[in-house]
């Protein structure tokens, strides 16, 4: 007879049924890598390696990974016009790729195919929002999976520290009107996020719902268009990533120094809660939050 | 604003290419079409000449149709009908519709399982979300287990998911003679699709005789025998809250061999009658005595 005192009130445990641990990478695409790679490199970032057979770098700071993709015969660069880089997939570290993947499919995701070349690794995927992919990665304990798609860059750090600790905090989403309870089952059901209390909120741009991974390593923020904004019928998409750390004010200092610039208005600014960039290339922008630990 | 604007003609009840039954729906005051995905696919031009037309024409899609079967399978079935359920949802994306209909199984591979439907339904409008597709899911009044909107409610409950709703059809309301009353016990914002036609016979007790009159002899609303019960559910629809649109699902072997501006006068006619005579909705005033009201003149 099992008598340990959770069963007796039946207290469900936050269930992680694909064995979220994080994000292993987080990948853009762009047309213009190496503006991209300015911006990156401006946050921190360091370009440490290239894929062995398409035009796709690997960066890195601390524990984050940032991939750019450039590879001309992918639609999703061709896809991103005058130069706009945008978010093209999240990879999330879970405990069995194949396994993971598979679950997602029965659900209801769509499969995306894979493109691995001889000898490179086939990251199970499916589709996100727009034309955005989420990947299953399990190989991040044993063996690095970057080892077999990409060359280290000679001579470079391949694990650079991170600028203030820096670390993946959340990803913000832009989805259409009215579809905040649509994506959150979608995220619910899929990925065993749940839902934070609107009144629970983080940094300083608190709009929208937001959710939290099972593995509670990270954020996903849902924003809806402005009701009295006509018409905005933009694409959904992935829209910025927001990071981790302990002191805004001194990160935001380091990263001014780099040539970083931060949003500075009346109704916006760096506060002790959190900064905004302002956007390069188009649309890309980073987040920092604050976080107690 | 047009008095029309709520209702809306479906493509499956006049004959002739997409573009002429557009015009002639156009012609007579409507704004919106409910699209039948073989409109689209036989269209000499193709899918994308068919969305062209569709989007060229001002009309909003009210919704596309329609998957059948879909629910209940097991194995290889399960696996082809969810490859047929993507291409239909990539369909229903490209016209721009943002509701797909699906209709309740007539299988008999099919499970009678309530949970097992629900949960394949709920693996379908999770397949539409990333598309930002509504399943309005519809009980057929010939369905294997699923034959009356009390039951696909029920359903809907169940996979309890937010882009899944149902379809209210009166053909299969009348036909199955579903009593009314159970229309109060739907959420209106889950109803995410209202079809409305009418038929000559007051009894249709089998479901042969259910299949042939809906896919060959339903009449616009106002034009059969069941228009008091058909305006008593739309006002018991307008009761708890909906505020949808009205379309006319209307199968009719005659109307396929009437000129299409015939037809859409008709259906005109049937709009006008729901929106004065059964809602008793004004008409909208002339322009240029709304603009006197707003003090533009």
């Amino acid at each position: 007879m099992n008598l340990r005192t959770t069963d007796r009130e039946a207290v469900p445990e936050m269930p992680n049924r694909l064995g979220i641990q994080g994000i292993e990478f987080i990948e853009y695409a762009t047309n213009r890598p190496q503006a991209l790679g300015q911006v990156l490199e401006s946050m921190g970032f360091k370009p440490v390696a290239r894929h062995r057979s398409r035009e796709v770098t690997l960066y890195r700071q601390g524990g984050m990974n940032l991939v750019v993709n450039a590879n001309p015969d992918d639609a999703r660069v061709s896809a991103t016009a005058d130069g706009e880089a945008e978010i093209s997939a999240v990879a999330f570290r879970v405990q069995d790729a194949l396994k993971a993947h598979t679950r997602c499919i029965d659900l209801g995701a769509w499969s995306v195919t894979s493109q691995a070349q001889a000898m490179e690794l086939h990251i199970p995927a499916i589709h996100g929002p727009g034309g955005t992919r989420y990947y299953f990665v399990d190989r991040w304990q044993e063996f690095s999976i970057y080892d077999i798609d990409f060359k280290p860059i000679p001579t470079v750090d391949q694990h650079p520290a991170a600028v203030e600790s820096m670390s993946y905090f959340g990803v913000v989403q832009y989805i259409g009107s009215a579809r905040s309870a649509d994506w959150m089952a979608y995220y619910e059901h899929m990925f065993d996020f749940s839902v934070i209390p609107d009144d629970e909120r983080f940094g300083i741009l608190p709009k929208g719902k937001l959710m939290k991974s099972p593995c509670g390593q990270f954020l996903w923020q849902l924003i809806e268009p402005d009701p009295w904004m006509e018409a905005d019928d933009a694409p959904e998409s992935l829209k910025r990533i927001g990071f981790g750390v302990k002191d805004v004010a001194q990160t935001v200092k380091t990263l001014k120094a780099n040539g970083v610039e931060f949003v500075e208005s009346k109704e916006l600014h760096p506060e002790d809660r959190g900064a905004l960039t302002r956007s390069a290339l188009g649309a890309v922008s980073f987040e920092l939050v604050h976080q107690a630990s | 604003m047009n008095l029309l604007d709520g209702y809306g003609m479906d493509t499956i009840t006049m004959a002739g290419p997409l573009e002429a039954k557009l015009e002639a729906m156009k012609s007579v005051g409507f704004s919106q079409v409910m699209l039948m995905a073989r409109d689209l696919v036989g269209h000499p031009g193709g899918v994308k000449a068919a969305v062209k037309a569709v989007q060229e024409s001002g009309l909003r899609p009210t919704g596309f149709q329609v998957l059948r079967d879909f629910e209940g399978l097991s194995g290889h079935l399960h696996s082809y009908k969810v490859d047929i359920a993507k291409s239909m949802l990539e369909m229903c994306a490209a016209t721009g519709s943002k509701v797909l209909l699906a209709c309740s199984s007539t299988s008999r591979h099919a499970t009678e399982d309530l949970d097992l439907i629900a949960k394949d339904l709920k693996k379908l409008a999770m397949m539409a979300i990333p598309l930002g597709i509504k399943v309005a899911y519809e009980g057929l009044s010939w369905g294997r287990t699923v034959n009356e909107f009390t039951t696909s409610w029920d359903v809907v409950c169940r996979a309890d998911c937010p882009n899944l709703g149902i379809g209210i059809d009166s053909f299969h309301i009348f036909a199955a003679k579903t009593p009314l009353d159970a229309i109060e016990d739907i959420d209106p914002d889950r109803i995410f699709l209202a079809q409305l036609s009418d038929f000559m016979w007051h009894e249709t007790p089998s479901f042969e005789e259910r299949m042939t009159t809906a896919r060959t002899f339903r009449v616009f609303p106002g034009e059969g025998v069941h228009s008091d019960q058909l305006a008593d559910l739309v006002l018991r629809l307008e009761r708890i809250g909906y505020r949808g649109d009205y379309s006319f699902e209307v199968f009719n072997d005659d109307y396929q061999q009437l000129p299409l501006e015939t037809v859409a006068e008709r259906a005109r006619k049937s709009a006008t009658w729901l929106h004065q005579d059964v809602l008793h909705r004004s008409a909208p005033l002339p322009s240029w005595a709304s603009n006197i009201q707003k003090g533009a003149v």
